[in-house]
Parts: C-alpha cells; sequence; structure tokens
C-alpha cells in the first residue's frame, strides 16, 4: 500500500487573462484551471494506486482571491480532480491567501498535511504553470523534514528499491531513494486521463473539505509581500489567410516574406 | 544596513554570474560569501569573494542544503543569491523554508524603491513578469539567471576554507545518462520552422524538413515533440523551459500558441503561422497566418517555392 498526497495548484487559466488596457493582469477577473504538470502529478498517484493500493488525497491552496468570485471555480477544479479517482480533496480558501507568495502557500499545505497525518508520497507538478517559481516541492520537503526529488520523468519500482529519473538539462539523472518523499514530476512522465461520465456523478458524493485561516496553524514572522503581474504587449501584423485556395495563398504569403526580406529564393 | 550576503551554487563554474546582484545587495560594505564545489579554475573565480567555503567533491541537493543552512546562521547572513539552476532553486527553498524566509526565483531584475527592493521575474510562461516589492529589513534568497547581469572583477585575496564534515544524504546516486543532441544550432539560424502536435507521425516531419531544406532553414519544435514523443532531440525544443531563438523568420506549423512557447518566439523579425483551428492563439502572435490542414498546405507552399527557385 502506498499513501500518496498530491500537491495541485488552481492556477489561473492562461488563455483566458483579463488584462486591463495598461497590462496589467486583473487576477480576480481571470478565470482558473489546474496547473498543467499537476494533471501529471496526479496521474501517477492514480497509476501508483492501481498497482499498490492504497489512498490518493489532493490538497490546493487557492491563491487567487477574492474568495467570493474564486471559490465556485476552486471547487469545481477540485471535483475534477475527485472524478478523475482521488479519494478525498482539500482546499484552502481565505482571501489572506489572495496573491501570496509560495512562503504562504507551503506553510498552508503543510498545515493542512498535518491533520492528516503520514504519506508515502507528496506529488506536484515541477512548478505552476502561472507563476512557476518551482518552490513548493523543495519548501514542503524542508518543513516536513524529509527528502526531495525534482523533475522526475519516470518512476521506476524493482523489488524493494525505487527509482527516479529526473530530467535535468544535460541529460537524465537516476536516484534510488526511499518514501517518505517529495517528487514533483514533468510533463514527460505520462499522459493524463480524462474521467468518464460515471466518475463525475459519482465525484459529487465524494469528501471535499475547506480550512480557512482559522483552521490553520501558520507562523511566520517574515511580511505578506505585494505584488503584481504584467503582460508583455504583442505587436504583430496578424495578415489572416482562410479558405480552400493553398495555391494562391502560398503564393502570396511567399511574396510578402520576400519583401519583408526574411526569405531568399 | 551592512549584511553578509552569501552566494552559493553547487557548481563553481557559474558562481559569479550570481555576483553582480550579491555585490549590489551588499551595498558595498558587507562581506561576500561564497559556498561551492572546487574546480580546476575555482581559485580564479574565488577572487570576487572575502571568504570561501568549498567542498572537494560534488553533492546531493540535500547535503548542500544542510552546509548552506550551518554557513548562512554561522555568518548572520541577510542574502543568499545563487545562479539559478534547477539544483540550486531546490537548495535555496529549503533553507527558505526552515529559516521562514521569502525567496524570489529567477529573478530579472531589482530596483530600489524606498525601503524596500522591487524584484522582477518573468511569469505566465514567459509572456508576463512580476513585479515584487520586499523590504530591505527581510531575510531573503534569490536565483537570478545566466549571463543576464554585468560581469564584474573585485580582485579580493579570499580566505579559502575547505568543508571536510559533510553530512549524510537520504537520496543514492544511482547513473546518469547525457543526453543526445541534434548538434544544430537553432539558436543562429535564421529560418526557423517549428514544428508542434499537429503532426500526427514521427515520419510526417518530414514535411517541415522538406521546406526548411528549400528554404535554407532548420527544424525546431514544440516542447511535446521533444520532451513527451522524443521524436526530436531536446535542443531543438523552443520555450522558456529551453531554447530562446530570435530568427529573422519562425514558421510555426501544427502549434498552438501556448505562452511558453510562445516566449520563447516573441523576439523574431517575422512570424508566420499554419493552424488548421483558426481560433488557436498562434495566430495572436503571427504576422501572417494561414488556416489550413498543415498535411494538405506544407507540400504545396514546399512545391510553389521550389517552382519558383527554378
Ligand atoms: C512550466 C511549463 C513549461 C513549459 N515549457 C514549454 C516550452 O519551453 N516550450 C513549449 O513549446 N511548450 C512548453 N510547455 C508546454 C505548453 O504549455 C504546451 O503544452 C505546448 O507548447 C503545446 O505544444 P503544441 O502547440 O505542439 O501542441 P498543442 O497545444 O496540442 O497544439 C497542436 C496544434 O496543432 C493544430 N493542428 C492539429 N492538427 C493539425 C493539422 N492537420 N494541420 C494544422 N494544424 C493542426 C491544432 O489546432 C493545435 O492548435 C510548458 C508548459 C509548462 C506548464
Amino acid at each position: 500500500m502506498v499513501n500518496i498526497a498530491v500537491l495541485a495548484k488552481i492556477s489561473l487559466n492562461l488563455n483566458l487573462l483579463k488584462i486591463e488596457s495598461n497590462g496589467k493582469i486583473n487576477t480576480a477577473e481571470s478565470p482558473l484551471a489546474i496547473s498543467e504538470y499537476d494533471k501529471n502529478a496526479l496521474e501517477e498517484a492514480l497509476r501508483i494506486r492501481e498497482k499498490f493500493g492504497g489512498k490518493v488525497i489532493c490538497i490546493s491552496v487557492l491563491t487567487w482571491g477574492p474568495v467570493n468570485k474564486k471559490l465556485q471555480d476552486a471547487e469545481r477544479i477540485m471535483r475534477e480532480t475527485l472524478a478523475l479517482g482521488v479519494d478525498e480533496a482539500h482546499l484552502v480558501v481565505d482571501d489572506y491567501f489572495d496573491s501570496c507568495s509560495p512562503l504562504e502557500t507551503s506553510l498552508a499545505i503543510a498545515s493542512v498535511l498535518r491533520k492528516l497525518g503520514n504519506f508515502d508520497l507528496y506529488l506536484c507538478g515541477e512548478s505552476s504553470m502561472d507563476v512557476s517559481s518551482a518552490q513548493i516541492p523543495a519548501r514542503i520537503a524542508s518543513i516536513l523534514d524529509i527528502p526531495f526529488i525534482t523533475y522526475v520523468a519516470k518512476i521506476r519500482i524493482e523489488e524493494n528499491k525505487i527509482f527516479f529519473h529526473r530530467e535535468l538539462p544535460n541529460g537524465v539523472q537516476i536516484i534510488e531513494a526511499q518514501p517518505p518523499l517529495v517528487v514533483s514530476v514533468t510533463g514527460e512522465i505520462n499522459q493524463p486521463r480524462l474521467p468518464t461520465l460515471k466518475q463525475i456523478l459519482q465525484s459529487k458524493n465524494k469528501p471535499l473539505i475547506k480550512y480557512t485561516l482559522k483552521d490553520l496553524q501558520i507562523e511566520t514572522k517574515a511580511g505578506k509581500l505585494n505584488q503584481w503581474m504584467e503582460v508583455r504587449p504583442v505587436i504583430r501584423k496578424n495578415i489572416i489567410y482562410e479558405g480552400s485556395k493553398l495555391e494562391e495563398i502560398a503564393q502570396d504569403l511567399i511574396n510578402n516574406l520576400i519583401q519583408e526580406g526574411v526569405l531568399k529564393i | 544596513m551592512t549584511s553578509n550576503i552569501i552566494v552559493f551554487s553547487e557548481d563553481s563554474k557559474i558562481i559569479n554570474d550570481a555576483l553582480h546582484v550579491a555585490y549590489s545587495l551588499s551595498e558595498k560594505t558587507g562581506n561576500l560569501i561564497a559556498l561551492t564545489n572546487s574546480d580546476e579554475n575555482a581559485e580564479e573565480y574565488f577572487r570576487n569573494f572575502d571568504e570561501v567555503y568549498v567542498t572537494k567533491k560534488d553533492l546531493m541537493p540535500d547535503q548542500w542544503a544542510s552546509l548552506l543552512r550551518k554557513v548562512f546562521l554561522e555568518k548572520n547572513a541577510n542574502y543568499v543569491i545563487a545562479p539559478h539552476t534547477v539544483n540550486n532553486n531546490d537548495i535555496l527553498s529549503f533553507l527558505s523554508a526552515k529559516e521562514g524566509m521569502h525567496m524570489v526565483s529567477n529573478a530579472l531584475s531589482f530596483q530600489e524603491k524606498g525601503d524596500y527592493y522591487v524584484f522582477s521575474r518573468q511569469v505566465i510562461g514567459g509572456r508576463g513578469i512580476s513585479y515584487i516589492e520586499i523590504s530591505k529589513n527581510e531575510k531573503i534568497a534569490l536565483t537570478v539567471p545566466l549571463k543576464v547581469y554585468p560581469k564584474i572583477n573585485l580582485n579580493k585575496s579570499p580566505l579559502v576554507k575547505e568543508i571536510t564534515e559533510i553530512p549524510n544524504s537520504k537520496i543514492n546516486f544511482a547513473g546518469f545518462e547525457e543526453r543526445k543532441r541534434s548538434g544544430v544550432n537553432i539558436e543562429n539560424a535564421d529560418i526557423v520552422i517549428g514544428v508542434g502536435r499537429g503532426f500526427k507521425n514521427k515520419e510526417d516531419l518530414k514535411l517541415a524538413q522538406e521546406l526548411a531544406d528549400a528554404i535554407n532553414g532548420v527544424v525546431g519544435c514544440s516542447r511535446p515533440i521533444a520532451a513527451d514523443y522524443g521524436w526530436l532531440p531536446n535542443d531543438l525544443w523552443i520555450g522558456i523551459s529551453s531554447k530562446i531563438i530570435k530568427p529573422k523568420l519562425y514558421i510555426a506549423v501544427g502549434i498552438s500558441g501556448a505562452p511558453q512557447h510562445v516566449s520563447g518566439i516573441m523576439d523574431s523579425k517575422v512570424i508566420v503561422a499554419i493552424n488548421k483551428d483558426k481560433n488557436a492563439s498562434i495566430f495572436k502572435y503571427a504576422d501572417y497566418g494561414v488556416v489550413a490542414d498543415l498535411y494538405q498546405f506544407l507540400p504545396t507552399l514546399t512545391k510553389k517555392i521550389k517552382e519558383m527557385k527554378k
């Protein structure tokens, strides 16, 4: 039996960002989505459970507020994880965490984890798709005082040993280690499944437990940081060709590229 | 505030990439203390520091993390700065959690603003920038990108101490496999054709290669083509987590235009997109967009170019 806690980020949906005319991202009005590689972490947890049995829970801290605008979207995302096969979902929602930094997020996750007891593996994506600090895995390991292995593209279990293949810029590093461990995974580790209709219906009866700041024990001397995000402007010609006359389109495109001085024939 | 600053890198070859930021934040009066491994040219890198703690061996991240914490506490330091690598970022995160500190990963720039520093970093897959204000009184950890900040030469005569007491690691090294490389340098090419998941099979990539051959370009790809499918070597993958390119002409074929990909091509002179979905994001970033099936349009385009050459 392997018990697994998946740490999943409720990220901004990068395709639906609300951008103000001054380039600032209006996070309050931007819809949410589960972070890309956390889906792979979830999938890996489900595969391990299929082989070895055990329990899979999912924890998330809503870091984009305000809660009154975002709660429904956040709950929908947690329900999706339940539909995929997670046994219990745990969600921290409190305006205290609006636009917070990895320091506060990791304290909240660790505080929920302490209530739930020990797990063998703590799985998450290599980094979140919106903020991409990649601090959470090592921070959680540090608070729990256990080792961490990041950027894992393959987990191989052989007899009593577990091997982790780390995808590093110059090659693959192989690590052998025993649980408990915090492991972050890359997109190449697996192809996440989609839930069936039956699973989606069943997920309504599974536990989704919510916490606010007062349910957690969070102590920090560090102040909360002020931060904001802006999007780099895009200035392009946006000339679009449509239709079935591919030869003509090709000819026109070639002429334009020659005129731009970027193509020589 | 006079402050001691620890500059850390598990690899001493890149330690000076973090020097400029460290030196600026030390307000020129704090001591610069390095913790790193040794290397045949290490003496030269170390001349920028007041004190150097060095190990003769390569260590695992958890071993580095406990050594770093020891030095950080002993030296009563306010800042820890490292060149940004996967392991350095993890090691600083581990320390930051132990010490209850904030950390800024991959800080692109910093500015003073009264009692605060404002750091910037890339977010939204490189399409956005976030600005983070931190009080000068906070202890913080920072990683900074390689080759971004100016080089400086301080020419000090450091006190070098070898660390001989190395804590045990709880994880074991079990091997390393070098990655295969294409040998093609897509960063220097004038014309790059980017292939994405719109291609159904590895063999079909020849459609892009034929176009590339006809216009003297090279083929690059989106992340899944290299990382998930292994159809092309990793050094051809374009985007925030790999190669940033600025060719004269970039042609995205069967690529949806995810921010992590687009941030790697933003500075191309002209961008062309070929995609059968007219709502694909890539069209927002394109000068010329062709809404068509690549399996029909690519051969047509290549044929036309070959005809014109005759
Ligand atoms: C932290 C992080 C880092 C990342 N780093 C990178 C990175 O550096 N580089 C990168 O590329 N990605 C990166 N990604 C992944 C990125 O989010 C996308 O998943 C990826 O870029 C999508 O690749 P794609 O466009 O090839 O595939 P898809 O998004 O699947 O797009 C395929 C496109 O092909 C089109 N298509 C399908 N069939 C045809 C046809 N017959 N003719 C024409 N068009 C067709 C479709 O309409 C679609 O638009 C990263 C993600 C994260 C979370």
